[in-house]
């Protein structure tokens, strides 16, 4: 009962905030001379009026639920998980790797999956081990690892997966190993059945086993979790092993679920940024599974809605950005708030000024 | 005698949540005067004292300052009007050197004109520091006397040190106190707030005792004793209490329990525990203690002797040396789980640190500490909720905790019924050794009395109870022994039958029984 009415209130909190984000924006568009209400009514047209939009909807959203939770679950536990990029890339290039030989179809894609989730620990577990045995900021050391990600990532393009005929891109991946489509002439795979599978199981993970009871202790009291006997550096291990997973599958369902290119190009233009728009999305969700579900939904459709903006309202794509922004922006802020508060916490256990 | 420096005048300070810290307090700072503020947790010297350094607005009185009334609404306006206060926390910069950190308090920049002032007021103070070390190479001292200099820089009429031996080696005490009588020889007006007895004898001129927000004596050093301070600090009377007098529970039980002690084995042995403190050095100095089957051993003490660091170490939570052993086993440096698992219950001294997660539900705080036992934990670590629903309702019923619900968050429920919430899941670990570290801290009585009648009840149970407070009478009335820590010794074991007030203080005091 007392837990429903909580859930009501976290989703009257997020509609308000969406609302006044629109209206904050709206008065934007109008003091640089745009009709809020043909640029609003051509972003929610696009995204949510029939079935491609929709789907475009979805499929937008199917990464991001995946790289939003690489960024719960450590904030759950009180870690600021920001390596979900970098791990994301991994992520999606081993997906690739895995069409480097052939198995039978679907097994395949189970094997490049697994393949996408292993390579998304790799990639965190040197901020993982930094910050449980040596105490490592992992906000520090995610972030480079974003950036050694990045620059390993285009190598690998470049030089091992390259296409021999293609050199913009990397191999293509096997049909037997790809996600199909689930809605014929758009981007939407069977991967968002994966994204959503994977967020249920992080709900059940967090809400009814042990292990994500101790989790949470240790995110929302750190010494009342130690009294009650949580390793703290198991927690963490667990966290980034998670987040791993989670942000490596996210790239997997790019490149082996994103018609049509089904490869991964130079310059990774098809996959950057997803794993910042998660912590975005992570945000609007409450840090939630579930919310993150309908978060990334919602952020999905604002990024088609966005292009279609642009394109039938005529506004430039830089006042797109800032509608969005300002929009995002609303809908975090609670959440936000609740971060800066632990990040303050933490400064203060650090020895830093109060 | 000279004109005071300062007087404050009939103050009372009321704290938002409704805490009467002071209640009509005199009190004045003469010029020349090293002047001890003595009184035990509690009594209302830190208030007092925040009072005049600006800190905090006093809620009814007035401050004088130099016979005219002053509003003194931030401690750099105290400052400008010559009233400096070093705190028990320094505030300094650790990566700046003593010159920059001084610098920073004067608002002056760090330039060869500080340089020479600073310098010689070093050399008319005797307090020494290398100015171009970085604040972080520095001794704990050290550090102190920079925060010294900081104030005196700003040429302070009056100085007020907050248990500034606290964090001190002898040595370091001892030069101390030489340079607090050269200030003294310049007409500075010293308070020095301590519950140590040895240096409020060894370094005022006059003492002012607070208990419980009043001022119960002023007396002059030269005329006084050791003996009479301690009776001033810790009172006379015992806390009214009509339903269980103190002979009572102490007589009855006793013999029962004197009988189940003889040819029994401590169930809790510690040898020669040694914690290292937080800023070097040792909390804990080597203590040797054992806890039989149905007793009560209480720890007194002012708070900040140790205690905390004795409690945690024994708990897991807290790395130390010697030996503790449970049932003959050894425990230091157990993880937590695993002591619960051999029998210890540990009632945590800070509730919302350690003992609850505010944010969690009644249920969720239920199994803290008890999240793997087999009750609760099914295949793949799935959680139970039927059976922590079915141990929260439990708890509740039997230790009729006022909760809004199982699901209700912690931080929703008064400070006495998260207490009661604590107290019941330690309990329900099925203990035989109880660690209570100020199991009644903060309470309103009812609930405070049932925590005490828990107790008790659980020595007469046959527990073996550890229990640690800061509030004299609590310890007196509960105890079958009572032991005194100092700086991270005991003073003195004994038993409250053999012990008067007087003693009880001036073990508390550090004088060695």
């Amino acid at each position: 009962m007392r837990r429903l009415r909580a859930t009501l209130r976290a989703v009257a909190e997020s509609i308000l905030a969406a609302a006044i984000g629109l209206v904050v924006a709206g008065f934007i568009l109008k003091a640089w001379g745009y009709s809020p209400i043909s640029a609003y009514i051509a972003l929610f047209e696009a995204s949510f009026r029939d079935l491609y939009g929709i789907a475009g909807a979805l499929a937008n959203a199917t990464p991001l639920i995946l790289t939003a939770l690489t960024f719960a679950v450590a904030a759950r536990a009180g870690l600021f998980n920001i390596g979900a990029e970098g791990q994301m890339y991994f992520g999606a290039l081993a997906a690739v790797a895995a069409s480097l030989f052939r198995l039978p179809p679907g097994l395949h894609l189970l094997v490049a999956l697994a393949f996408a989730g292993a390579a998304g620990v790799l990639w965190s577990l040197v901020p993982s081990v930094l910050r449980a045995t040596r105490g490592v900021s992992e906000v520090i050391s995610t972030i480079m690892f974003n950036w050694i990600g990045r620059y390993l990532a285009f190598w690998l393009v470049a030089n091992v997966l390259v296409d021999p005929y293609r050199a913009e891109k990397t191999i293509t991946v096997l049909p037997g190993s790809r996600f199909p489509t689930l809605v014929p002439g758009t981007d939407l795979s069977y991967a968002i059945f994966l994204a959503v599978a994977v967020a249920l199981l992080v709900y059940f993970l967090l809400w009814h086993t042990v292990t994500g009871y101790e989790m949470r202790a240790a995110g929302a009291n750190p010494d009342a979790a130690r009294y009650g006997g949580v390793r703290s550096a198991g927690v963490i291990v667990l966290v980034f092993l998670l987040g791993g997973i989670t942000a490596g599958l996210a790239g997997a369902t790019q490149s082996l679920g994103r018609p049509p290119t089904y490869a991964v190009y130079s310059g990774l233009p098809q996959i950057s940024n997803l794993g910042f728009d998660g912590i975005g999305v992570a945000m609007i969700g409450r840090n939630h599974p579930l919310g993150i579900i309908f978060a990334a939904v919602f952020y999905g459709g604002l990024q088609s809605g966005a292009r279609v903006m642009q394109l039938f309202a005529g506004i430039p794509l830089e006042m797109v950005r800032v509608v969005q922004g300002v929009i995002v922006l609303a809908l975090a802020l609670p959440e936000l708030l609740r971060i800066f508060r632990i990040l303050r916490r933490r400064r203060v256990e650090l020895g830093g000024e109060r | 005698m000279p004109e005071p420096l300062l007087k404050a005048e009939g103050i009372v300070k009321v704290y938002p949540d409704g805490t009467v810290a002071l209640r009509g307090v005199d009190f004045d700072i003469r010029p020349g005067e090293i002047q001890g503020l003595l009184g035990e947790n509690g009594a209302g010297k830190t208030t007092l004292t925040k009072i005049i350094s600006g800190l905090l607005p006093p809620t009814l009185g007035r401050i004088l300052l130099g016979g005219e009334p002053v509003r003194l609404r931030s401690p750099k306006e105290a400052l400008a009007r010559g009233i400096g206060m070093v705190h028990q926390h320094f505030a300094l910069v650790d990566d700046f050197t003593v010159l920059e950190n001084i610098a920073l308090g004067t608002g002056r920049p760090a330039d060869r004109a500080l340089r020479a002032s600073v310098a010689e007021l070093m050399e008319r103070t005797g307090l020494r520091v290398p100015l171009d070390a970085p604040v972080e190479n520095l001794a704990v001292g050290e550090r102190q006397r920079v925060e010294i200099l900081k104030v005196l820089s700003r040429a302070v009429r009056i100085l007020i040190l907050d248990e500034p031996t606290s964090v001190l080696t002898p040595v370091e005490t001892d030069e101390l106190f030489g340079f607090l009588r050269r200030l003294k020889g310049e007409g500075v007006g010293i308070v020095f707030i301590t519950h140590k007895l040895r240096e409020v004898l060894e370094i005022t001129d006059r003492v002012t005792v607070l208990r419980r927000g009043e001022v119960v004596g002023e007396v002059l050093t030269r005329e006084t004793s050791a003996e009479e301070l301690a009776r001033m600090m810790v009172g006379a009377e015992l806390r009214p209490r009509g339903r269980r007098p103190v002979e009572l529970l102490t007589d009855i039980p006793r013999e029962r329990r004197e009988a189940v002690r003889t040819g029994v084995e401590p169930v809790l042995v510690v040898e020669d525990l040694r914690v290292p403190a937080e800023g070097g050095g040792e909390a804990v100095k080597g203590i040797s203690f054992e806890l039989y089957p149905g007793e009560i051993l209480g720890i007194a003490g002012v708070e900040g002797n140790g205690q905390t660091e004795l409690v945690e170490a024994i708990c897991g939570l807290r790395g130390g040396r010697g030996s503790a052993r449970l049932r003959g086993r050894e425990i230091l440096g157990l993880p937590p789980l695993e002591l619960y698992r051999l029998g210890l219950a540990h009632i945590p001294e800070d509730r919302w640190k350690y003992g609850l997660i505010l944010s969690f539900t009644v249920a969720e705080n239920s199994i803290l500490g008890r999240q793997r036992s087999p009750r609760f934990l099914g295949p793949l670590t799935v959680l139970r909720w039927g059976e922590v629903f079915a141990h929260a309702r439990e708890l509740i019923a039997r230790f009729s905790i006022q909760a809004p619900g199982l699901e209700a968050p912690a931080k929703s429920l008064s400070g006495g019924n998260q207490q009661k919430l604590i107290v019941g899941r330690e309990l329900s670990k099925e203990p035989d050794v109880v660690i209570a570290a100020q199991p009644t801290r903060g309470l309103d009585i009812g609930a405070a009395e049932y925590i005490r009648d828990l107790l008790l009840g659980l020595r007469d149970e046959g527990k073996a109870i550890l229990l640690v407070s800061a509030d004299l009478d609590e310890v007196l009335e509960l105890s079958d022994r009572v032991a005194f820590m100092y700086e991270g010794t005991f003073t003195a074991v004994t038993t409250p039958a053999e012990l008067d007030r007087e003693r009880a203080g001036l073990y508390m005091g550090g004088m060695r029984g």
